[in-house]
């Protein structure tokens, strides 16, 4: 018995230290890994609207050039980036991939069809398969391409404007980024509309 | 001075040090570990982030589990290892996410995978549960940086015959091809394997099959 109780206890004593330093840890952590996120984010809609940035300055030339719109879709507030310059639009997508989320920014061109830009976040994908969902020449050939009346991701012989080649070897992954991608537009970009519409 | 020297080659942490080094090298005596450093060699700067993130981990693990080893009730021994490795390992992968996000992604899902790195969970039982804190202590680096040091070996050989490059830094001729495939997993294979060998040879190391 007397042994049955030193293992509990062991036990207990073990999870209690340890789960304190990992939150103790976060709390020291998690406010940067956050604001890394944001400048991550704000990196890529910077480079979709071609609007130059260092390091240092994203933040500031975040706020300066890229104004907010806010989109309330089923009960919560999406943000939508705007370029005033342009009128093109960015934001974020999110869905499931092969392994994990793939959490990406879509900006689209004033004319809420064509894509200008797609930038990926985050994503768990097989590594030099679906992984190479990262790569930006394969995002380069999403730019241009158009929701009329959805984007299609085809193995082979992408011609029509709407469509667009997998990765090589990586069908899942294409396709889930397919769903992703049409998901997100049909959700957000008829919301964004009928704030400006009611505006 | 030789006097000193031959002092030095008879002292149990020399021993112990250069077993992680070389002759017990992790890596390529046991082949523990491959499996990360097949994927994150195809970069030199890669590799240093790995080696550094595991050498903090064994270290760590092998020091905690080593102080507690009195404590430690026999039956639930690996689940402890296992809490202890996690908690270190999460305490890596928020400090790079925090300071050093860039190399945190290029890292990316490998970094959390250090908990089933087999060197830190080998240590903890074959050395750290048996000998007091400053042998283990030893023990770790000279187990990590044996793994780190191959790591790095075979990134140099992979960037440069991949990219042209070492942390960056052009090494190869402009008119140098890429060789894709050494970016790619065969690649590292195939460089792993060498080193491997070239050791193995090197320091008389061969496998002899039972009676």
């Amino acid at each position: 018995m007397n042994r049955v109780f030193k293992i509990v206890g062991f036990v207990v004593a073990m999870g209690v230290i340890t789960s304190s330093l990992l939150i103790g840890m976060d709390v020291l952590t998690s406010e940067r890994i956050s604001r890394n996120e944001e400048a991550l984010l704000q990196s890529k809609i910077l480079d979709a609207f071609e609007i130059p940035y260092n390091t240092s300055n994203i933040y500031d030339t975040f706020v300066a050039n890229v104004e907010q719109v806010d989109v309330t879709i089923e009960g919560t507030v999406v943000p939508i980036y705007r370029n005033p310059d342009t009128g093109s639009i960015s934001f974020e997508i999110e869905g499931g991939g092969v392994w994990g989320p793939i959490i990406g920014v879509l900006t689209l061109n004033e004319d809420l069809v064509t894509i200008e830009n797609v930038g990926i976040l985050a994503q768990q994908e097989t590594p030099g398969l679906g992984g190479r969902i990262v790569e930006l020449p394969y995002l380069a050939k999403y730019e241009g391409v158009v929701f009329d009346p959805f984007v299609e991701v085809l193995k082979e012989g992408a011609n029509a404007p709407n469509q667009v080649d997998a990765i090589t070897g990586a069908t899942s992954t294409s396709s889930a980024f397919q769903t992703i991608l049409n998901d997100s537009y049909d959700q957000v970009v008829p919301a964004y509309q009928a704030t400006l519409g009611g505006e | 001075m030789r006097k000193f020297w031959l002092k030095i080659q008879y002292t149990k942490w020399f021993n112990i040090t250069k077993d992680g080094l070389f002759k017990e090298n992790p890596i390529v005596v046991a082949v523990l570990g491959i499996c990360s450093a097949l994927a994150v060699t195809n970069r030199v700067e890669n590799a240093i982030a790995m080696g550094l993130a595991v050498t903090f981990v064994v270290t760590a693990s092998s020091l905690v589990v080593s102080m507690v080893r009195k404590v430690i009730p026999a039956r639930v021994r690996m689940i402890t290892y296992m809490v202890i490795i996690s908690a270190f390992v999460i305490m890596v992968q928020m400090f790079l996410e925090a300071y050093f996000p860039v190399i945190a992604a290029a890292l990316g899902a490998y970094l959390g995978l250090i908990v089933t790195n087999c060197i830190v969970m080998g240590r903890a039982e074959a050395f750290a549960v048996k000998n007091p804190m400053k042998y283990t202590f030893f023990d770790g680096i000279a187990n990590s940086l044996g793994y780190t040091w191959i790591l790095i070996a075979v990134a140099i050989v992979r960037e440069a015959l991949a990219f042209g490059t070492i942390l960056n830094f052009r090494v190869m001729p402009e008119t140098w091809v890429n060789w894709t495939v050494m970016a790619l997993a065969p690649g590292g294979f195939f460089v792993l394997g060498l080193i491997i060998w070239g050791v193995r040879e090197w320091a008389q190391n061969f496998e002899v099959a039972a009676e």
